[in-house]
Order: structure tokens, then sequence, then C-alpha cells
């Protein structure tokens, strides 16, 4: 099995124990919290990998800084960095960060999602199918990849938390 | 400019089509359902009805829906890879799919009848464009296979009068396709924008194209015959479409449907900014080879937060300052250009 897989050794990062400490204003339900890149980190950060048992913040393909958020225009860019320059599997982790800001952000966000400047071989191409909302649309529509993507999404919902607890 | 909201399709709306002369709109969605929609009556055009539903033939989204020249047929492009014609029986004003057009290989984008309706033009994911012929009793028969395009084509639209297409594509050019003695060819490709072309159309004498494109611009293309005035080179003696302008700094994000209206000549571009913007020749500065065009009214948010992804202009000069547009919301919209 392992022999089949893309990346199969993989750096394995420590995972920073980033987590958002709560301020007064944020505990206080009369006082709006705009969406920050810190809440997009969380959103996406415990999306498993599609070929080993980690998050993509363990592998490192999501990080904080590389997340771009303006609240105020609804903007957002997220920037992911594959394991390895030849990544096959960069299409799919980019159409899992998008479906799930998709299904988690308020519909006013336009998102934009790129591989990182200069971390895959393709990343033009890989940046024009993960923006053609056509293209995903279409994707969206087939079940068996629409399985796949919904199983890397199924420890979205940790938010980093698991890491918290270690 | 004022707007009638129309709601009904329970997913985003892809396009929308205007009956070539009645007042009746077509509209396509992810909901894999074409809805048919009237104003409340003849002097009443501030409510708008869904007077019938199109559904049942596609297990997909309907990304594409034309009328035939006559109006008595719709032909819609899906996802499924099938292009399914429905046909109008006037007796029970209902509407039916007599035919089922299959070839494609994966998703098809968009489809377009030909002026005369004697032809139908598709595209799809799978890089080719395939005329077909329109014979009796809803039988179709494919012309030609055209794949010179190398990625995803986006869209396809016949010339206003002649046989001539023209397609956009994710490989960022547009071709024009032409026949010679039942061959169809490539005639020309239009290269200019730097990212997909998501639509196009036609000015009402057809030797011009406007384009938009994920590049955030429109452009404008005009036609030179052999043997121009202007000196335009025209290889194998087929007409060379150039860029003669170029609407950049408008729209901030990808532009994903032109209209350019038959009757006054104006153009609507709708985008992923949320924004429609109106263009008109700024007749002042007339220069047929170097037109210039300017912003006549832009309507921000005009589908809310949303995406918008179709428009068109009223074809005919009944109602010439009607616009319809159609969005991620899942609503219909018709606007009236007001001055």
């Amino acid at each position: 099995m392992a022999q089949n897989l893309i990346n199969a050794n993989p750096t394995v990062y420590n995972t920073k124990t980033l987590i958002r400490k709560e301020t007064e204003a944020e505990l206080d339900d009369d006082i709006e919290d705009p969406i920050d890149a810190q809440e997009v980190f969380d959103l996406i950060r415990s999306i498993s990998d599609p070929e080993h048992p980690l998050t993509l913040e363990q592998l490192n393909v999501t990080q904080f800084e590389h997340i771009q958020v303006d609240n105020q225009s609804s903007k957002i860019l997220i920037e992911f960095t594959p394991t390895i320059p030849h990544c096959s599997m960069a299409t799919l982790i980019g159409l899992c960060i998008r479906v799930r800001l998709l299904r988690s952000l308020p519909d006013r966000f336009k998102v934009d999602i790129r591989v990182r400047k200069g971390t895959h071989q393709s990343e033009g191409a890989v940046n024009k199918q993960l923006n053609d909302k056509e293209r995903v649309a279409a994707a969206l529509e087939n079940n068996h990849l629409l399985e796949v993507v919904n199983q890397c999404l199924a420890t979205a919902s940790l938010r980093g938390t698991e890491v918290a607890a270690n | 400019f004022f707007f009638v909201s129309s709601t009904g399709h329970q997913d985003r709306v892809w396009q929308a089509a205007w009956h070539p002369t009645k007042t009746l709109l077509a509209t396509c969605s992810g909901d894999k359902t074409v809805r048919l929609w009237q104003p409340a009556s003849h002097d009443n055009f501030s409510e708008w009805h869904c007077v019938e539903t199109l559904e049942g033939a596609h297990k997909r989204t309907i990304r594409s829906v034309a009328w035939s020249p006559t109006g008595n047929e719709i032909a819609t492009a899906s996802f499924d890879a099938t292009t399914g014609i429905w046909e109008n029986d006037p007796r029970e004003n209902d509407w039916e799919c007599v035919a089922t057009l299959e070839g494609h290989e994966n998703e098809i984008k968009s489809v377009s009848w030909s002026s005369t309706g004697a032809l139908l033009a598709t595209c799809s994911r799978d890089k080719s464009v395939w005329i077909w012929e329109v014979e009796q009793d809803n039988d179709f028969e494919c012309l030609s296979v055209l794949q010179e395009h190398t990625q995803d084509v986006k869209m396809v639209t016949w010339h206003p009068k002649l046989e001539i297409l023209a397609s956009a594509s994710y490989d960022d050019t547009i071709k024009i396709w032409k026949e010679d003695d039942d061959d169809w060819y490539c005639a020309d490709t239009l290269q200019g924008h730097t990212s997909t072309v998501w639509s196009l159309d036609f000015n009402a004498e057809g030797d011009q194209i406007v384009s938009a494109s994920d590049d955030q611009t429109l452009r404008i293309w005009k036609m030179y015959k052999a043997n121009n005035p202007q000196g335009v080179m025209t290889p194998n003696g087929d007409a060379a479409w150039k860029s003669i302008c170029t609407l950049s700094g408008f729209h901030e994000r990808c532009i994903y449907s032109v209209s350019w209206s038959k009757v006054n000549d104006r153009i609507a571009s709708v985008s992923g900014d949320n924004s429609i913007r109106i263009f008109e020749k700024d007749m002042e500065r007339e220069d047929p080879d170097a037109p210039v065009y300017k912003n006549l009214t832009t309507t921000t948010d005009a589908h809310g937060v949303y995406d918008i992804n179709g428009v068109a202009w009223f074809p005919t000069e009944k109602h010439a300052d009607w616009l319809s547009t159609v969005g991620d919301d899942g609503l219909v919209r018709i606007w009236r250009l007001v001055e």
C-alpha cells in the first residue's frame, strides 16, 4: 500500500498550540467578533490529508501566516503548501479547503485559494482550477469525489483542539 | 434602474435567455430545471411569475438554455453530458423533452442555435465543440466534432446572420469556426485574454464580438475581411479578428457573462464582484478601429452579496431597455434602464 502513496513518507510537523485566547470582548455576546485569519485557520487546520491520518496543519499544508482576511470587503486569500512539489493531491486538498469554507463562512465572503508561490510545479493550473466555480460545482456533483472530500472534512470540526489536548 | 425579483429556483441560477419575440424568459439552474417567467399581465411588469418548469430530463445541473429562432423549441445543456431538446405543444401550451443528444464525454457548458435554426452547437469540458444539423422530426445529426481548444470550452454562440460560430475557452482563447464544403474548420483564434474566457456576444451586424474573462476585462474584437483598407493581414483569405478595445479597471472579479444589445448597441456585463455594468460607445471619440467605451452606469450588489452569473438584454425594440440577470442567490431579476 505504502508504495502507491504520492508522498509515502511526509514530514510531520509539531503543531503549534495556536489557540485563540478569548478576550473579554469575545466572550461578550453583545460585541460582534469580526471573522479574522485565526477563525479561518481554525476552520481548516484539522482537515485530514487525503492519504495520511494527519491534519493539514500537521503536514504544514496550512499555516496561520498564509491566510489573509479582509473582513471589511469580505475577501479571503488562502495559500497552502503541498507536501511535495509534484503532489497530485494538491487540487483535492484545495477543493477540501474550498468546500469547508463554502459550508462554514457567511455567503458574503469571496474566497481565493492558491498554492503558495513556488511550492508546486503546476501551481498555475492548480490555482486556475480551484478558482473556477463552475468546475468546482461540477466536481461536487461527482458522488465519488464528494465522498472523498467529506472524509477529509470529517475531522475539520476539531478546529485544532486535539492538538491542544496533547 | 429598477428591478423585479423572482424566486423559484432551488439552487444557483446559471443563465437567462429571452424568448425571441415574447416577454418570456427562460432560466436554468443547479436545481436541474429550466423555469419560464412571465409578467403578471400585459400591462403589469412589476410582478413576474414562473409559468412553467421544465424538469425530469437532466440528472445534473443545467448550465445553459437557448431558444430556437422560432421560439417553439428550447435546448438545454447539462453537466450530465447530454443536451435536451424541448418542444412546445401549442394546444396545451406544454413543454416536452423530445430529444436527448449524446456524445460529449463530460459536462456540457453551453448550447446555441444558429440564426436560421438549421444548426445547433454545443461545447464541453471535454475540450470539443460539436455542430449538429437539425433535421425533420426532432432528429439531430452530428456534422462535426471540433477539437482545437486545448481546455474546457465555456461558451458557444452563433453569428446573428451567418453560419459562423464563436467559442470561448478555459484556454484563454476565442475561436471562430466556419464551414467549407461540409467541412468545419477553425478560421481564426483570438488571443489576448490572460485567463478563462467565460462569455461572448456578437453585435447586431456580426462584425464585432465582445468577450468577458476571468482576467477582469472585456475585449471588443473586430472582423477585418480580406484586402481590408486598414491593411490587417488575413491569412488563408479568411477574415481576421483583432482586439480593438479593452475595458479594464471596472470589474474587480471574474466577469461571468456579457450581453451586447442588438437594439441599442449597449453592452452589459456581470461579475463575481456582485455588480452589473453598462457600457456605451463614446460617440465624440468615434474611431471605428479604436473605439472608446464609457461606463454608462453601474449597479453594485445587484444580487446582494452574490456572484452574478448571467445577463441578457431583451432582444427586440419592444422592451430594449430591459435586462435580466441571474445569480448564485437563486434569484432571477428583471431590470429596466432608466435614462
